[in-house]
């Protein structure tokens, strides 16, 4: 039962994917879905992406044995202000630039030859690291459970993934995203209550005194506060510039779909992360001992639904993977073929033969994925933390200091990427070896970030910037994406009065979220913290 | 027995929702509010102009 519900979910995002592909007809279809993107398909793609294995299967695994506070009190928070800091700040900012990709930025910004080859090639790195590893990852437990071969099953993957990004680009992503995104929300407002609601709420509160510091900041595994505290840096850091999270802005209609997936779609982040969370608390309640805990949600699923609850749980789990690796192929895609080859080689191709690159490009990537899938990875989680860190300690700064300094220039950029990278890999080597012990509390994250940090300002200080990088900071300063937006609907018939809706749509849409959060955490903070 | 850790785990969740329309209402007010002002004065304008009696038939 459970496997033919299964695959009949997945046949449909397949199907629809197909579908998609008859609507794309040009580059800009292709890479930013021609800009209609409407908020529901936006906040559709945004939780999709944002949600992937590292909730369902790596942090629910360790929130299972350590407790929720440890990982979600200020790790999981800093990526909910992350996902904001992406959409409302960097992702609204590069959409008025005219950006379609990340690195597109960093070109137009520099137009600098390295600065675009080093970017692209940490996104590349980054993006295969966090996402494709991580579908590895969850392949290997998913291939258990369906009783299908490992490589079979990432085949299916990657053909399945292929379809929707290589063939549909960021039209076929955003759309198969936006289906996805109800089947997980089915694990977030379903399946997880009724796994919670078999435990009972108060055998869940009752887990902080069964298990000292479960419910503490610590957590049951007693980390030091230092780490906690670099989790939550990392995660905002690593989500306010992740291009899976910023691009998902790119094909927006308009800036009130922007600022309406601003709140809806950040809303959505804790929604699906806290109910998943607690789901896997109830599970020691309910079945202590599963090892390993990656797996634990997938029990609960099994062995505390109905069958076809489950299946659809299961589709949902697939969904959460497939929706966050067809972003990312997506991604890379991009990366290789208009940023790097495109842009940095100044190629210049028509539109069809641009798309066939594209194309190309995509089936690039799947190919070396099926060739990673034989390492098989062993934890979701640390390889995730490891992928993300490269990305906060080495893009965050550069974009940063690109949209708000005036002295920022290519050898800035440069120095402050390449030191901030250096500096993490080499130090956490050194730390893993014990070759060199940090104090109590002091990562070798947060080295990263201070020398990357330090070697923007130092090396910004020295080396002026040219006239075109002054000039095109003028441009940041000057171009508003609201401007646009109030132009553009005032241009249509009746443009006032759509003006004046929108507005008011947006405000509402901000009040009743807000109502709507406290009451739902309202009531956990009742039910379980008092 | 409470549990405070809880309090900042649901309570950061809340925060996120508050930041997040917070910044959205501030956006809408700096940048918007400002134009859909000028656009009403510039409908009222015109209507002023013309007396009372025959803008209310009108």
């Amino acid at each position: 039962m459970e496997k033919i519900i299964f695959f009949t979910v997945v046949a449909v995002y397949v199907i629809a994917g197909i579908i998609v592909t008859r609507y794309v007809k040009n580059k800009d279809d292709f890479y930013v879905m021609g800009e209609k993107g409407s908020a529901l398909l936006i906040v559709g793609t945004l939780a999709a992406t944002y949600l992937s294995a590292v909730t369902l299967l790596g942090l629910a695994g360790i929130i299972y044995n350590e407790g929720p506070v440890a990982h979600a009190g200020l790790g999981s928070y800093g990526a909910w202000l992350g996902t904001l800091f992406a959409v409302i700040y960097v992702g609204r900012k590069l959409k008025a630039l005219e950006c379609q990709t990340l690195p597109d930025f960093f070109e137009k910004r520099f137009q600098n030859k390295w600065v675009t080859v080093i970017a692209t090639s940490i996104m590349i790195i980054g993006l295969l690291g966090y996402g494709v590893v991580q579908l590895i990852g969850a392949g290997v437990i998913l291939s258990e459970i369906l009783n299908i071969p490992f490589p079979v099953l990432i085949l299916l993957f990657t053909l399945a993934l292929l379809i929707f990004s290589a063939m549909g680009g960021m039209y076929g992503v955003v759309i198969t995203d936006t289906l996805m995104f109800f089947t997980m929300l089915t694990i977030a407002i379903v399946i997880s209550p009724l796994i919670i609601g078999q435990a009972g709420l108060d055998q869940i509160k009752n887990l902080g005194e069964v298990i000292p510091g479960y419910y503490g900041i610590n957590g049951a595994a007693d980390r030091p506060f230092g780490w906690v505290f670099s989790q939550f840096l990392m995660w905002i850091l690593f989500f306010g510039c992740t291009p899976s999270l910023v691009s998902r802005v790119f094909p927006a209609k308009n800036d009130f779909v922007i600022l309406k997936t601003a709140v809806i779609g950040v809303f959505f982040a804790p929604l699906m992360q806290l109910l998943v969370f607690i789901a896997a608390a109830a599970m020691m309640v309910l079945q202590p001992g599963i090892d390993p805990a990656d797996r634990v949600f997938i029990v609960g699923m099994m062995d505390y639904t109905p069958p076809a609850l489950a299946g659809i749980g299961l589709a949902g789990l697939m969904a959460s993977i497939m929706s966050t690796a067809s972003t990312l192929f997506v991604l890379t895609g991009f990366a290789l073929a208009k940023d790097l080859f495109e842009n940095v080689l100044h190629k210049d191709f028509n539109e069809k033969k641009s798309m066939a690159i594209g194309r190309g490009a995509q089936v690039l990537v799947a190919a070396v994925v099926c060739i990673i899938a034989i390492l098989r990875p062993s934890s979701i989680f640390w390889i995730s933390i490891y992928a993300g860190s490269i990305f906060a300690v080495s893009w965050m700064p550069t974009i940063i200091g690109s949209l708000e300094w005036k002295r920022m220039s290519s050898k800035a950029a440069t120095a402050s990427m390449l030191a901030g990278i250096t500096t993490f890999i080499v130090f956490g080597e050194l730390k893993r070896h014990e070759i060199i012990i940090f104090p109590v509390g002091f990562d070798h994250f947060y080295l990263g970030i201070i020398v990357s940090v330090l070697t923007l300002l130092i090396v910004g200080f020295i080396a002026k910037p040219t006239d075109y990088e002054l000039g095109y900071y003028k441009k940041i300063k000057e171009t508003r994406l609201s401007a646009v937006t109030i132009q553009r609907i005032l241009a249509k018939k009746n443009g006032a009065a759509e003006l004046k809706r929108e507005y008011k749509q947006t405000v509402t849409v901000a009040v009743s979220f807000v109502v709507i959060s406290v009451v739902l955490w309202g009531y956990f903070i009742v039910k379980l913290g008092i | 027995m409470m549990n405070p850790g809880l309090w900042l785990l649901f309570g950061n969740a809340i925060a996120t929702t508050v930041i997040s329309a917070g910044i959205v209402m501030w956006i809408l007010k700096k940048e918007y509010l400002p134009a859909i002002k000028k656009l009403e004065e510039e409908k009222d304008t015109p209507a002023k102009s013309i007396p009372d009696g025959i803008t209310k038939e009108v």
